[in-house]
């Protein structure tokens, strides 16, 4: 067994892969210690996989670290240094945080499991994600890898290409601090949002903006591409990332693009600045869109490979997918369904099997999008007291649970799923899910605003199968594994109904999901065609700022602390009674 | 009229930095109560941490309300550093890096802990009241969340006389005083420790000059990995 770890610097996790080269076991750390974003050593997720498929250390053959520590450790402290004094803060607290960094993974291995630490390996940043990009994708060999995000442990965009498993070359890179993810993410904090939290409302945010305007051209500026020395050029000055741990910019950005937004203030459309900061978040976007245009154009001119894996956290920017689709050599875009960090112990387990079984072909079947494990029966027992005094079961085989369930989408009645293993990825995809009638205006405007009272910009997902989607939305063949794991928003179709439905964005797109058949979701679009329903908002189940329920005692709890009334899981639909 | 705005300013500093505290605090709770529910051992506690964790979730909800109206009256500059991020919780010290108190306590501690802390959490909503005035809707905010720590309390110590009940009032007492001399010890090394950073900056910073001087002399390009099969790198290695 082969284990894939990764922490310290965003979502940590852990993955279990066998010596068949199966995924088996996945946890985010965050799912378990119920704390949004939890970077810290992944103790948990390490416990409940050895727990969970009775392993002990001895079974282990070995544990990868995503990442080598020593190296991210020092090329910040260089950058830092060739920065002083301005970046005396950002050195000090690097050097007192030394044990927390992921230089401290040997440690914190050795004293969660004492002697497991002797098994440790590492393996490059970037190789982790391309290795779980491609363990999700169908095509193997001869594909071209793009990473980009914000840093991984020596740069912060790269191109390689994948001959096959044991041939994965580095072609080019971009070396910290000029990065993509981070400028992001420093537009994010201007804007008032939380840093690796807060990306997606920006890019929410950016289909109200005016790409036209003074400030949307001022902020796309900030960051380029040079077509003649193919690099990355970021005037650094509006920038305070690589120099403080506090602040990610800098007097200057707020002297070219003015105040930056309270957080505490709610950003409503009618709001009289509601405008300026959303075309500053489309001047991030459209930067980040021609930039990646460029870097893909780059990595065909150097692979002359029409296949790509996309992955870093970059990646889950599902906005810029659909015109990064429209380049016209690109055939196929695969991104794994968590192409962030946390999915990327994944390809850590994957490096160390790779390794051990260098000497044959390999294809690498593809992982769960559920893979991490949770058995309701396990917990409903304990349960039995929160069940009994706060619910009602209201039908109990899956034809009943599908017949009801529809019946009360139908009225308007939002619905929330607990069943099976939980999704891998960001994205709910049907296992840990707040579901409604993705028509219904009133129902998804309370979905969005009463349970998870999320800012009124932000989007809400559809989905549907793939004959409506189809039907509805331009949908581009290149990004079709996209759409199973909500990667990519399609745009509507001219004329068509769907410019209509609360799930569709102001720019005309949605962030659409092409339900697989197994899943119950197929079976409850296929009960909901006697309704003439045929598109489900599908939201992540969870309230703002908590990560998505793991298991039925998260589920209750949301449930109890908002207004949430029905529950689908593995052995009921169940309706509050309070 | 300078000076009262300054001091008008720092109030409404110290006041937001009290309610994301707070918030942090009642946080951290309700993750302690949620993950002992489920660890508990019976139904019956387990309803019962889950009602808890509920009560704490909902006082959250409560300070993070009023810290953004607070928050709303401060220039960006200042209130954004006042956000709550639920990663604080750790990086606090609210949530021990070494685990849940489940995780780490025995269930007689366990307990103890929630007994004595309930009290304490109430008393230190008294200081929060008399900064944010009790008629104020805030404070009558702040007076339920203080009559459900109260409940809490009385909850926790019934329940601990019913499992354990040769423990004696004398017994609770000691477990309190310890409590309280700990939380005491917390804030004074709390206190201590913020002074200390100030007082010994220029030395970090002294450090940090050094550091990066000597970081110049590192060639890390010989770690480039521009042509090369990363499959190829060892994978012992931590650079």
């Amino acid at each position: 067994m082969f284990i894939g770890l990764t922490g310290y610097n965003h979502e940590s996790s852990a993955a279990l892969v066998d010596i068949d080269g199966n995924l088996i076991d996945f946890y985010k750390e965050e799912l378990l210690s119920r704390v949004k974003g939890d970077k810290s050593f992944p103790k948990r997720s390490l416990k409940r996989i050895l727990e969970m498929n009775n392993l002990d250390i001895s079974k282990i053959i070995e544990i990868t670290f995503y990442e080598r520590p020593l190296s991210a450790y020092i090329t910040i402290l260089q950058t830092s240094g060739k920065n002083m004094p301005k970046s005396l803060p950002l050195i000090s607290h690097q050097c007192r945080n030394f044990n927390k960094s992921s230089v401290a993974c040997y440690l914190d291995i050795a004293k969660t499991y004492p002697g497991l630490e002797k098994k440790l390996s590492y393996c490059d940043h970037h190789l982790s994600h391309t290795l779980t990009s491609l363990a999700y994708s169908p095509k193997q060999n001869e594909i071209c890898s793009v990473v980009v995000d914000g840093f991984g442990d020596r740069s912060t965009t790269s191109i390689s290409l994948v001959h096959n498993h044991h041939n994965i070359v580095e072609l080019w890179s971009c070396p910290y601090p000029f990065s993509i993810g981070l400028f992001y993410s420093a537009i994010t904090d201007f804007l008032g949002f939380q840093v690796n939290e807060g990306e997606y409302k920006v890019m929410g945010l950016s289909s109200f903006g005016n790409e036209n305007s003074e400030i949307a051209k001022k902020v796309s500026q900030l960051i380029k591409w040079d077509d003649n020395k193919n690099k990355i050029i970021q005037d650094m000055s509006f920038f305070k990332y690589h120099v403080d741990p506090e602040v990610s910019f800098s007097q200057e950005l707020v002297n070219y693009l003015g105040n930056p937004r309270n957080p505490f203030k709610q950003l409503l459309p009618d709001d009289d600045d509601f405008q300026h900061y959303a075309d500053i978040a489309k001047g991030a976007q459209l930067a980040v869109v021609k930039i990646l245009r460029s870097i893909f154009s780059y990595a065909y001119q150097l692979t002359n490979c029409n296949d790509f894996l996309f992955s870093g956290g970059v990646a889950m920017n599902s906005a810029s997918l659909d015109e990064l689709a429209s380049l016209d050599f690109i055939k196929n875009i695969f991104i794994p369904p968590s192409p962030g960090d946390s999915g990327s112990a994944i390809g850590a387990a994957y490096y160390s099997y790779l390794k051990s079984n260098f000497d044959k072909d390999i294809f690498l079947s593809k992982p769960s999008l559920f893979p991490s494990k949770f058995n309701s029966n396990n917990q409903r027992k304990l349960a039995s007291k929160i069940i009994e005094s706060n619910y009602k079961i209201i039908a109990k085989d899956k034809k009943s649970i599908l017949k009801k369930s529809a019946d009360l989408i139908s009225k308007g009645e939002i619905i929330g799923v607990i069943i099976g293993n939980s999704e891998i990825g960001p994205r709910a995809l049907g296992n840990r899910s707040l579901i409604c009638d993705g028509t219904n205006k009133n129902a998804v405007n309370f979905l969005n605003t009463k349970i998870k009272k999320r800012s009124p910009f932000r989007p809400t997902a559809p989905v549907m199968q793939e004959s409506v989607a189809r039907k509805y939305f331009v949908v581009r063949d290149e990004l079709i594994e996209c759409y199973k794991t909500m990667s990519a928003t399609a745009q509507c179709k001219k004329e068509s109904e769907s410019l209509n439905f609360p799930t569709t964005h102001i720019d005309k797109t949605a962030r659409i999901q092409i339900i697989e058949k197994d899943h119950l979701l197929y079976n409850l679009l296929d009960e909901l065609k006697n309704y003439n329903i045929e598109i489900l908002a599908n939201s992540s189940l969870n309230l703002s700022g908590d990560p998505t329920s793991f298991d039925l005692i998260d589920t209750f709890m949301i449930s109890s602390r908002s207004p949430l009334k029905y529950i689908i899981a593995d052995f009921a639909l169940l309706e509050s009674i309070k | 009229m300078k000076n009262k705005k300054l001091s008008k300013e720092k109030e409404n500093i110290r006041i937001l930095n009290v309610l994301l505290e707070t918030a942090c605090a009642e946080f951290g709770s309700a993750l302690e109560m949620l993950i002992a529910c489920k660890g508990a051992d019976s139904v019956n506690i387990a309803n019962g941490y889950f009602q808890h964790a509920k009560d704490e979730y909902n006082h959250t909800n409560t300070f993070l309300s009023i810290l953004s109206k607070y928050g709303k009256k401060s220039p960006a500059k200042i209130s954004r550093k006042y956000r709550f991020n639920t990663n604080s919780v750790i990086t606090k010290g609210y949530v021990s890096t070494d685990g849940y108190l489940i995780e780490t306590m025995s269930i007689k501690d366990f307990i103890a802990y929630v007994y004595t802390n309930e009290l304490l959490a109430k008393e230190s909503f008294d200081g929060i009241l008399k900064l944010l005035k009790p008629h104020s809707d805030e404070g009558i905010q702040i007076s339920k969340i203080m009559d459900d720590e109260l409940r809490h309390h009385g909850l926790a110590e019934k329940y601990f006389l019913k499992y354990y009940p040769r423990l004696q009032p004398w017994q609770l007492m000691c477990y309190r005083l310890r409590e309280t001399v700990m939380n005491r010890g917390r804030k004074f090394y709390d206190k201590n420790l913020k002074f200390l950073d100030k007082v010994l900056t220029p030395l970090y910073f002294f450090i940090a000059y050094l550091v990066g001087k000597v970081l110049k002399f590192i060639d890390m390009n010989e770690f480039d990995r521009k042509g090369k099969n990363l499959m190829d790198i060892k994978s012992k290695s931590v650079i």
